[in-house]
């Protein structure tokens, strides 16, 4: 894999979305109003309840590589919907991730929206 | 950027415009299909209930969507909208205070979210029916983990020999073709909702289900006239027969509470 081509994997603070406080759980740990959009590889995921969890590599524009920690839904809604934990890794090629960022101040923790994959195939988890 | 965004969104409106005429023509055909199916009958002349029942893993708005190769699980036009709150019990006067505390402290004092099992009857419809003429078993395969009830059908009074229990004990009968289940013997460390809506160990639960071709309904009442100002019936849960087999739960490992830096609520309806 090349890190470098993955340099300055966090792109952008996307836009502000009130509406989305509507259905969110998760207003104690993440900041719902705004999302950031990641680019990296996804190394691993804990299949676990009651949250799953993606670690996606992320790397700056040094090509200091970082591990992000994110935040996703119930494994039982993920296989409710046919989607396995090969499924949400893929094949390691790049991918782009939607997220909210957590309210505790850690930089690499997040929330996942939306995974969208080398192919341009996605998978949304919550709304964007 | 604004033309960019205008033409995404208008694109976005277009497709999903034909995605929901897809989807509401999936609806109709499952309706039609699932209308037309002969309800299936055990040799003791009852409705079978065997079987494994979609209720939108355990919340019954999430059904996903298949776009290409795509999948949009939560928060996509097409998905229905969650339900909204308001499906909660009432309380005797003296009891509101202590309600809106717990609900202002849930984020602590909710068991659910610490993975324990989440108690008739939040837990919701079963996930999975196995009936036998002498007793049904109800599995559940709950974001908690593997629960089971075993509900006894042949006239066999509520066990005394154990202790309260997150999911009570179990009798069954026969109304028609309705199974009732009457459920008792509980703890007092479950709520009744996401809500701080507690309830006492004499809690009492009686669930009524029928099953109609494909699909199951799920009725539940909850009786605890120490503290409710009246039986709390829960909105109807509707479940569809399925093939996608239910699984060893994954482990619940809590890890969102030491990130929280407030106490606002955590939805956890099922």
């Amino acid at each position: 894999m090349n890190y470098k081509s993955l340099a300055a994997g966090v792109l952008s603070l996307l836009w502000s979305a009130p509406w989305a406080l509507a259905h969110h759980s998760l207003l104690a740990q993440f900041n719902a109003d705004s999302a950031i959009e990641l680019t990296g590889i996804i190394m691993d995921m804990d299949w676990i309840n009651p949250h799953s969890y993606i670690y996606l590599d992320v790397a700056d524009e040094d090509g200091n590589v970082v591990t992000w920690h994110l935040e996703a839904l119930p494994t039982a809604m993920l296989r409710k919907a046919g989607l396995t934990k090969a499924m949400m890794i893929g094949d390691g090629q790049p991918v782009t991730v939607l997220i909210h960022t957590a309210r505790n101040g850690n930089k690499t923790l997040g929330y996942i929206l939306k995974i969208t994959y080398a192919d341009g195939h996605y998978y949304q988890l919550a709304e964007v | 950027m604004n033309n960019f965004r205008h033409a995404q969104a208008k694109a976005s409106r277009g497709a999903g415009t034909l995605a929901a005429a897809l989807w509401i023509l999936l609806l109709h055909t499952t309706a039609t299909a699932a209308d037309d199916a002969v309800t299936p009958r055990a040799s003791d002349g009852h409705p079978d209930l065997s079987g494994t029942w979609d209720n939108g893993a355990g919340i019954d708005f999430v059904k996903p969507v298949q776009i290409g190769a795509s999948i949009c699980v939560r928060g996509c036009a097409q998905n229905p909208q969650p339900s909204q709150r308001g499906d909660r019990p009432t309380y005797q006067p003296e009891f509101v205070a202590s309600v809106k505390d717990l609900e202002e402290r849930q984020v602590q004092e909710d068991t659910v979210l610490r993975c324990f099992a989440p108690g008739v009857p939040r837990i919701g419809p079963p996930d999975k029916i196995v009936q036998t003429p002498n007793e049904i078993i109800f599995l559940y395969d709950d974001y908690a983990g593997n629960f089971f009830r075993i509900v006894p059908v042949d006239g066999r009074p509520h066990r005394t020999d154990v202790e309260p229990g997150f999911l009570g004990d179990a009798i069954g009968w026969w109304e028609d073709d309705t199974l009732v289940v009457e459920s008792i013997n509980f703890n007092d460390q479950t709520w009744l909702t996401d809500d701080g809506s507690f309830h006492t160990t004499n809690l009492r639960v009686i669930e009524r289900i029928r099953r109609d071709g494909e699909t199951l309904e799920w009725l539940a009442t909850a009786y605890d006239p120490e503290v409710l100002q009246e039986p709390w019936q829960l909105r109807p849960r509707i479940a569809h027969l399925t093939d996608q087999e239910i699984v060893e739960a994954p482990p619940c490992i809590e890890r969102d509470l030491d990130q929280m830096v407030d106490d606002t609520h955590h939805d956890n309806v099922r």
